[in-house]
């Protein structure tokens, strides 16, 4: 049972003390999935604030057929591509990347895997649908079906951004080490 | 390996592995073919530690700042405007039984007609106590309407929204204390 249905249900009738429960138990988790995609506080939290605003007036349409928490993510996800839009930043493609079949030096990945800096700074490189796959798998410990409802895409393009995703960051890890980026 | 898998479904699902999401069949694929390579061993132990990394990377988000922005704009917008599932429910009820009336008018030799397609309705009866208010909750949480009654006997009709089944419903429906009666739809 989904711990977070009752509380929309309420939401949908303009309950807005059940907001703020919704709004604590998912505020963090949600932020840090905008802000990975953002990588600025002030935008992630004007998005934040929106997609807030947006369960406050649309908890109504809810139906039921994902859980609350990947339903309010989905909508995050949207917000982001929506300012991406705006800006004419929009690079989201299922391109294979160049060279992804290079295979990075496990024991450097396994090094600069520890190092927040490091991880941080290849995340970043990757391209938005790349940075969001991987953000929802390690972030929010969600499996491919649900990254596929956030995405509104088939698993198989979740399952495909993932691969890529993964030998872009694992690369871009092992060529810290080898570069000598202090660890 | 295994040999319904190829190699770059098994690198796929390795993240999911790393996650622990992985279930079934497909998580014991992916274990046999990690424990058969080294190297899917290592990566596996790099994105064990890059997920390890990314989860105890402390991040300041906007908190009760964010939260008192939040009930200050709820209070300055209405409640949400549009209607609920009960609300429709009983939109579509009084249409329906304005248009049966229409066509009975129009067409005084029909003993009744039936839509094509149409599904037969279950029906639900709830124990004397139960209000309105947590009716509507079950029903919410069950994904069905009402769409007719209460006959003489109390009983309700109801159907699945869109996207619902009958056995999904039924199951929720039966495990509450809420309701007396349920019987599912006709043949």
């Amino acid at each position: 049972m989904d711990p977070h249905t009752q509380t929309l249900t309420k939401i949908a009738k303009g309950d807005s003390q059940a907001l703020a429960t919704l709004y604590r138990a998912l505020e963090k988790p949600v932020y840090r999935f905008i802000l990975s995609r953002l990588n600025d506080p002030f935008e992630s939290s004007d998005i934040l604030h929106d997609v807030f605003m947006e369960v406050w007036r649309s908890a109504s349409r809810f139906e039921g057929r994902s859980k609350v928490q990947t339903w309010i993510f989905g909508i995050a996800y949207r917000k982001v591509i929506d300012l991406h839009r705006k800006r004419r930043r929009v690079d989201v493609t299922d391109d294979i990347p160049d060279r992804a079949d290079d295979a990075p030096g496990a024991e450097a990945c396994l090094s600069a895997g520890q190092d927040a800096d490091h991880v941080r700074h290849c995340l970043s490189t990757l391209k938005d649908d790349h940075r969001s796959a991987i953000s929802l798998a390690f972030f929010d410990d969600m499996t491919y079906g649900e990254i596929a409802e956030v995405a509104g895409v088939p698993e198989g393009t979740i399952k495909t951004r993932i691969y890529h995703a993964k030998k872009l960051l694992l690369r871009c890890l092992s060529g810290l080490v080898d570069r000598g980026a202090p660890t | 390996m295994n040999k319904d898998m190829t190699r770059d479904e098994i690198e796929a699902l390795l993240p999911f592995l790393a996650n622990d999401t992985l279930t079934g069949e497909e998580r014991q694929s992916v274990e046999a073919a990690v424990n058969a390579d080294p190297d899917l061993l290592a990566e596996l132990a790099a994105l064990r530690a890059i997920r390890q990394t990314m989860q105890s990377d402390m991040v300041q988000s906007p908190g009760n700042m964010g939260l008192a922005r939040l009930m200050r704009e709820t209070k300055a917008q209405p409640k949400p405007s549009r209607p609920i599932l009960w609300q429709i429910a009983a939109g579509v009820l009084l249409a329906v039984v304005v248009g049966q009336g229409a066509l009975m008018i129009q067409d005084p030799v029909s003993q009744g007609y039936e839509l094509a397609g149409q599904v037969s309705p279950a029906l639900i009866g709830f124990a004397p106590e139960v209000t309105e208010s947590a009716m509507r909750d079950l029903l919410l949480e069950a994904g069905v309407e009402i769409i007719g009654g209460p006959s003489a006997l109390g009983l309700y009709k109801f159907t699945a929204i869109q996207g619902v089944t009958f056995e999904q419903a039924s199951g929720i429906l039966e495990a509450s204390d809420l309701v007396e009666t349920l019987e599912p739809p006709s043949e």
